[in-house]
């Protein structure tokens, strides 16, 4: 009987472990991958800067393969020291992160937030010590922030842009994210409108064959896309009706969309995408996605490291600069390398530097292999070499 | 045995007494009168779908779409019937089948070319990944089973467990970014054209299965007769036999419908048939349906979920049946990851997200009881499709998804409110 309750325990004991590794031990395997942000602490420099950067999840790829990286060595190379923690999604652990990095001695806070609301006792305990805080890639609604991101809104006209210009008349498939999420709802529709999207709709030129809004994914999930995608393909051949082009807001979309168009052996009208995910990337190149609108986020890091060295002598960002020719001048922002006012949508203004985004096409695509986003062969797997883009020959 | 057989046959009991009423004549039938009711239902859905459409929405294509949409989550919910009806749950498929389906990319993309040495030429490629595939759902199922069964946590905080470590297990495995690239002959799994048996095969199909309901109709009589159960008049035998046959052959005809695409047939019109996927769902329908009522395991399953401490006084080793339907769970989850992963031709981090909510909402449609004991392999697989012509038919009539899941909610509590009704109301 006591064997029994034992095994009870080990087993409910091991399995609470398990589930708990599955997010704490997120973080550890790949900032270790990245060169030991914590032992890296004790070098110490001319500027005697320590920038701290609180991320929310460093589970996904991008944080550790790019974000990180380029933060941390253009702090470095600056002379300065750089911290960071990971929040593993949870809100009170950011909290939590915050107070630890000022503890140890940070000048400056680089903040991911994971919910920009909860994160705001952090922010004002920042603010207290006269820590400035930067807002990396998620927005604070907060005057004395400095938010650097890429503009959402571009990433959106980016996309159309490209579709548009290839297929200024037709019949278009709208493909959207989440529901709930406002990326999905309001930033990337509006680009689509700056684009035409909506003024060709009005005269005519455009046909939306799924509805005036589009079609929602759940969680932005490619077995959803793809199941909406077959149903919209089906009426679309029932109706008589032929799809032109598809406007898709991000690259999990997109996959989902050409495997249906694939099931379907529907051929591939022009289809957009954004975050230049390998596997999209390899489709680009197959000539399965005609565009994918990628933030290069190596750039965002370098200005972030940047701005966090210049706040670290003068804390103000009122006319705070970025050095010319550290980012690259297709990323940089358009209004030039001095921080801009930006209006938030809750009508705070804050100072801003608002990168730009890259399309990728078959044309350009050797932009992603520079940018270390995907490796040749990955790119050219199952490239037709008759048909193949410049940068897989 | 024989002693029954040779005790004369009470009259009453070989011959019904006649009756003329419909009621009557439907119950001599003994048509499951459920199942009958889902059949009509899932019509009904089909029917006012094609109604608000114009009529564009019951054809051939379309309803090829709508299976094939829908035998992922079916195959599962075979299983999950037998998990049900042990009163367990298992909450981990979705992951499961997220794991099982990064394993299939990465083997053909990775590990056989790269370390094993298997190139795209090597033979069976796509045999040897479902089988390592299969063995896999298996092992993660039995590792299930074993702690719930002779451990003796509770199933769902087991599977909940499952659910999480093996999503996160998912991420390390690809470190994040979706696999593309399968074996062409593994991409079949996921139907389309080249993924359907074809028009010749599928008529085969369609007469075997015909001749298989007459045989089974005749060895059923003859079994009766033999032990003196009542048999059902010469009627009813010759109408089931009739229609089932008439449906089968319907829908292999319908199937044949369902022409290529214009644009890689050379305009032919060249028939697809049933496609790969639907002719795996109906295997397992048929395999798991033979093995939840012909064989010992099967009956042991619904004895424990009928009254686990009567089954265990009889003897059935219930730890090693609780076990063994985990097993079988993971079995189907491998299935349907082929299925999910060849449809994408990728296996993306989210694969099979949600899947456990589907499936369970199919298995509870299709009658599966949460008190146990109760609940059929061929309800679910029902189920599985009245959920999934609703998911595609508002989607074709462009209701967005927020409108696809406030209908999913309301008709899986629907139907289970009805059938509690009816249970009450019976009992």
């Amino acid at each position: 009987m006591l064997s029994r309750k034992v095994a009870t325990f080990v087993a409910s004991a091991a399995i609470v472990i398990g589930a708990c590794s599955n997010t704490g031990g997120g973080s550890a395997a790949p900032a270790s991958a990245a060169g030991g942000s914590a032992a890296a602490s004790g070098g110490g420099g001319g500027a005697g800067c320590t920038v701290g950067v609180s991320w929310n999840n460093f589970q996904q790829p991008r944080w550790a393969a790019h974000d990180q990286p380029n933060i941390k060595k253009t702090v470095e190379a600056g002379g300065g020291t750089y911290i960071d923690a990971d929040a593993n999604l949870v809100n009170e652990q950011q909290l939590t992160d915050i107070d630890t990095l000022i503890s140890k001695g940070a000048k400056v806070l680089i903040l991911l937030a994971q919910d920009n609301k909860a994160v705001l006792p952090g922010l004002k305990k920042a603010q207290d010590a006269g820590i400035p805080v930067i807002a990396y890639d998620r927005l604070i609604e907060d005057p004395g922030i400095l938010y650097i991101t890429f503009d959402n809104v571009l990433v959106g006209k980016a996309e159309a842009d490209a579709v548009i210009k290839k297929v200024p008349k037709g019949n278009y498939v709208l493909i959207k994210g989440d529901p709930g999420d406002p990326n999905a709802s309001t930033f990337l529709p509006s680009g689509w409108d700056q684009a035409g999207l909506k003024d060709k709709v009005t005269s005519g030129d455009i046909k939306v064959l799924n509805g005036p809004d589009g079609t929602f994914t759940d969680a932005w999930k490619t077995e959803k896309a793809q199941s909406n995608m077959e149903a919209i393909i089906d009426k679309a051949v029932a109706d008589g009706t032929k799809i032109d082009a598809i406007l898709a807001e991000n690259d999990s979309t997109a996959l989902g969309v050409v495997g249906a168009l694939t099931g379907k052996s529907y051929g591939f009208p022009p289809l957009s995408g954004q975050d230049g995910d390998p596997a999209n990337l390899n489709n680009v190149a197959q000539g399965k996605q005609y565009v994918d609108v990628f933030k290069n986020a190596n750039e965002l890091g370098k200005a972030a490291g940047a701005a966090a060295l210049k706040l670290c002598a003068d804390p103000k960002t009122l006319g705070l600069t970025l050095p010319d020719g550290l980012v690259d001048a297709s990323v940089a922002p358009t209004a030039g390398l001095t921080a801009q006012d930006f209006k938030t949508p809750g009508g705070t203004t804050v100072k801003s530097f608002i990168l730009q985004p890259t399309p990728l096409t078959a044309d350009n695509l050797q932009v992603a292999i520079d940018a270390g986003q995907i490796s040749k062969a990955d790119l050219c797997k199952g490239v037709d070499a008759a048909t193949a883009p410049a940068a897989c020959k | 045995m024989t002693n029954v057989a040779d005790a004369a046959p009470v009259s009453g009991q070989t011959q019904p007494p006649a009756r003329t009423s419909i009621g009557g004549r439907i119950a001599q039938t003994e048509i499951d009168l459920r199942l009958f009711g889902m059949l009509l239902a899932l019509g009904l859905i089909l029917l006012i779908f094609n109604i608000l459409s114009g009529g564009k929405f019951f054809q051939p294509t379309n309803m090829v779409t709508l299976a094939v949409q829908a035998s992922g989550i079916a195959i599962i919910a075979t299983g999950m019937v037998l998990v049900i009806v042990s009163r367990n749950i298992d909450l981990s498929v979705g992951s499961l089948v997220g794991l099982i389906a990064m394993t299939y990319a990465l083997l053909m993309t990775d590990v056989m070319p790269r370390i094993l040495g298997m190139g795209p030429d090597f033979p069976f490629r796509w045999a040897i990944a479902l089988a390592l595939g299969i063995l896999l759902g298996a092992g993660v199922g039995a590792l299930q089973g074993y702690i719930i069964a002779y451990v003796g946590v509770p199933s769902f905080i087991v599977t909940l467990g499952g659910l999480l470590s093996i999503r996160g297990a998912i991420w390390y495995m690809s470190n994040g970014a979706a696999v593309s690239g399968l074996d062409p002959i593994f991409q079949l799994f996921g139907g389309g054209a080249k993924g359907s048996v074809g028009g010749t095969l599928t008529w085969v199909l369609g007469v075997v299965g015909c001749l298989a309901i007459i045989a089974l109709l005749i060895n059923g009589r003859r079994q009766r007769r033999r032990f003196g159960f009542p048999v059902r008049p010469m009627w009813a035998e010759v109408l089931l036999g009739g229609i089932g046959c008439l449906v089968v052959l319907g829908l292999a005809a319908f199937a044949n419908a369902n022409l290529w695409p214009k644009g890689i047939s050379g305009g032919l019109d060249i028939p697809t048939g049933i496609p790969f996927p639907i002719v795996l769902l109906i295997g397992v329908t048929l395999v798991m349906t033979w093995l939840a009522t012909r064989r010992r395991f099967g009956r042991y399953v619904y004895a424990y979920g009928g009254n686990p401490d009567a089954a265990e006084l009889a003897g059935i080793n219930t730890r090693r049946t609780v076990l063994k339907i985990y097993v079988v769970m993971g079995v189907l989850c491998a299935l349907a990851a082929a299925i999910a992963v060849a449809r994408l031709n990728t296996a993306t981090l989210d694969v099979g997200q949600s899947y456990e909510l589907y499936v369970i909402a199919a298995a509870v449609v299709g009658g599966t009881s949460f008190a146990g004991g109760i609940g059929s392999i061929a309800g679910a697989v029902l189920g599985a499709f009245v959920m999934q012509s609703l998911a595609y038919g508002l989607s074709f009539m462009g209701v967005n998804s927020p409108g696809q899941n406030v209908v999913a909610g309301i008709v899986l509590i629907l139907a289970v409110g009805f059938d509690s009704f009816n249970r009450r109301r019976g009992s």
